[in-house]
């Protein structure tokens, strides 16, 4: 069973897997969450209807089990896969007016954040407001809970904001002019990386604030992810899957790893193992494969044809690879080992 | 993926963007339409999509103070195009006191805004009693009728008929470009408004090439239009070199320019557009039969010197 897919017909906005490794769940541009019981190889994509428009993202909630999806009919859900196939929706916020793009949790904090326009509230487990909502001069364009949960990144216009969660009064605020997009941190806290308007990145190291610029991608760079335990960051926008060293005084004056795909298309999405040494990547040809951080050849997962893919997610334990395009093919695949 | 069509309504606060609003969506045209406005709720209208935005205007980094962009604009056409179902069309409503160049200039420079959607056209609404005194007090006015594709001289029923002939006089020398359709409460055909192809390269773009120049003086106006005619070919090269000085010394006061164009040695005319230093062209016109084979090229923006510009744009002429 290299690939089973399916046709969903909306556009595959994001993908997540459950904490426990049992479900994935799929946000698609129909409002549907699109659920797969990952213990039933012969089961399909269960349709869940959740959001009024379009679903915008999807992430792992805090426990086990659940997700977290926001849409464009404001609301914030909590979806919860049954034992016998079933599926339980929980709205957890309404935001009328508003769309909520981002979503995150932090297990070991026990939060939750959501934006909506320029706000970000923090839910604690029980889904009551953790404190008053956080402020920033813009509309936000990406959260992130650091590692244990005890600051939250919200990346905006002009820069990063970092809170602390227990106390979030006065953020710190990681200045760069320009449009942030997306932001990631370090898996040891050290760094807060963001995804430009422009084709490029921006990060600081956070114990002197050191800015570091990565430019030079062809497209914007809508994926990035840490491969090998933070030693890569790995990111899409260019024809290679292009990985910055972050280890012996990286990533300044290092030159990136290029990691070529089969024939040449721009990546569009990127996702590490989580265990091996090799990365997943997309392409907006449709293309997906695998290739190995230490340069050897990649080996096609599916081929060219139809639209650029669009979200990847890898299982916990890296068995299963979960694929989504802009037209609507949902694939799982289960690459030989 | 086709683009989808983007109308962009603008016009000064009482003018009647709302009324043109909700007539466009009140039409029976059966299609689908999502409305940015800047106040969500600010129209109900039921079975539309009606979509909040916030005043986010930047600049892009490569540090040009003219190619600002709406931040907004870009994320909200990125979260439209996942939904399932072709829209056909975008209506975007900006405030009464917005300048609309950083709306007109996200669909040059975002890529994927580029790639997803075209803009149709910019549609002003301009009230025809207070539009004479609203040019000279607001600099947002002057900008609004200059990006104008489609000029809706609104409230004809308000003034006699000599004052509404110098209003469009007053229009026509600020804004040569643009078709003006004279309405009262808004009530313009459909398609005087949507698809009209004003900002698209793909359609002909219709020129307007005796645009009336009386009455220019009686204004101390720093926004002008200026027309150029050349009847021989334009050398590629010289104009080339000409144009990039010009966008890259005078781009912050170039509000629009537009430009049909016969170069030596090619078949077909090249069609060159723009706002501020963000410049377009392309190819994809045929001339007309009967069609003079001149170069036209017309340009809206703060203090122009013409004779100068007329000077540069002869002097691209090939040998």
């Amino acid at each position: 069973m290299p690939e089973r897919r399916w046709e969903t017909g909306a556009w595959v906005v994001g993908l997540a897997v459950n904490r426990a490794g049992t479900h994935a769940a799929a946000a698609l541009g129909d409002g549907t969450v699109r659920l797969l019981d990952l213990a039933d190889p012969d089961g399909g994509p269960r349709a869940l209807p959740v959001h009024a428009g379009a679903c915008l993202t999807v992430a792992p909630d805090l426990d086990d089990r659940g997700f977290l999806t926001g849409g464009d009919d404001g609301r914030l859900c909590r979806i919860v896969p049954g034992s016998s196939g079933d599926a339980a929706v929980e709205p957890l916020a309404e935001v009328k007016g508003r769309w909520i793009e981002h979503v995150d949790a932090e297990p070991q904090a026990g939060l939750r954040a959501f934006a909506a326009g320029r706000q970000v509230t923090l839910l604690d487990r029980a889904g009551r407001p953790a404190c008053d909502p956080l402020d920033h001069p813009s509309t936000v364009g990406g959260l992130a809970f650091a590692p244990k949960g005890k600051r939250l990144a919200v990346a905006h216009y002009g820069g990063v904001s970092l809170w602390w969660t227990k106390a979030p009064e006065a953020p710190v605020l990681l200045d760069w002019k320009g449009s942030h997009l997306g932001v990631l941190w370090h898996p040891a806290g050290t760094h807060v990386m963001t995804a430009m308007q422009e084709a490029e990145l921006h990060g600081w190291r956070l114990k002197d604030k050191a800015h570091m610029r990565m430019s030079g991608y062809a497209a914007k760079v809508r994926s990035f992810a840490w491969a090998a335990r933070g030693r890569w960051l790995a990111t899409a926008g260019a024809e290679e899957v292009v990985c910055w060293p972050f280890f012996g005084g990286g990533p300044w004056d290092k030159a990136p790893l290029e990691l070529p795909g089969p024939g040449s298309a721009v990546i569009t999405a990127v996702a590490p193992h989580p265990t091996d040494p090799v990365l997943a990547a997309g392409r907006d040809d449709g293309m997906i494969f695998v290739t190995p951080l230490d340069g050897t050849a990649p080996l096609p997962l599916a081929g060219r044809g139809g639209s650029a893919v669009s979200a990847l997610a890898w299982t916990g334990n890296g068995r299963s690879l979960l694929a989504g395009t802009e037209d609507g093919r949902l694939s799982w695949i289960t690459p030989a080992r | 993926m086709t683009a989808i069509p983007v109308t962009v309504l603008t016009g000064y606060l009482g003018a009647g963007k709302t009324t043109l609003l909700n007539r466009i969506l009140s039409e029976p045209h059966g299609k689908r339409y999502a409305v940015i406005v800047n106040e969500f709720g600010e129209i109900g209208i039921d079975n539309d999509l009606v979509v909040g935005a916030d005043e986010e205007v930047f600049e892009m980094n490569n540090g040009c103070i003219c190619c600002t962009v709406r931040g907004d604009l870009i994320r909200i056409i990125g979260g439209l195009i996942k939904r399932k179902g072709d829209l056909d069309g975008i209506l975007i409503e900006t405030t009464g006191l917005a300048d609309p160049a950083p709306v007109a200039q996200t669909f040059f420079v975002d890529p994927d805004v580029a790639e997803r959607t075209r803009l149709d056209g910019v549609v002003t609404v301009v009230d025809s009693r207070h539009v004479t005194q609203r040019l000279e007090d607001s600099h947002e006015a002057l900008e609004q009728v200059a990006f104008a594709d489609v000029i809706l001289l609104n409230k004809t029923d308000l003034v006699d008929a000599g004052e509404l002939a110098s209003v469009e006089a007053r229009l026509r020398s600020l804004n040569p470009f643009a078709r003006i359709v004279r309405t009262e409460r808004c009530a313009a055909p459909l398609d005087a408004v949507l698809g009209i192809g004003g900002f698209d390269l793909k359609r002909v773009l219709e020129m307007e090439p005796d645009f009336l120049t009386e009455a220019d003086h009686e204004h101390d106006q720093s926004v002008t239009s200026v027309s150029l005619r050349e009847e021989r070919p334009l050398d590629p090269v010289r104009f080339d070199r000409w144009f990039r000085t010009l966008i890259q010394t005078r781009g912050t006061d170039l509000l629009r320019y537009k430009g049909i164009l016969a170069f030596s040695g090619a078949s077909r005319p090249t069609v060159v557009q723009g706002v501020h230093m963000l410049a377009d062209s392309g190819n994809t016109l045929s001339w007309r039969e009967g069609q003079s084979r001149a170069s036209r090229f017309v340009l809206i923006g703060r203090d122009l010197d013409a004779e100068a510009l007329a000077a540069g744009f002869a002097a691209c002429a090939a040998s």
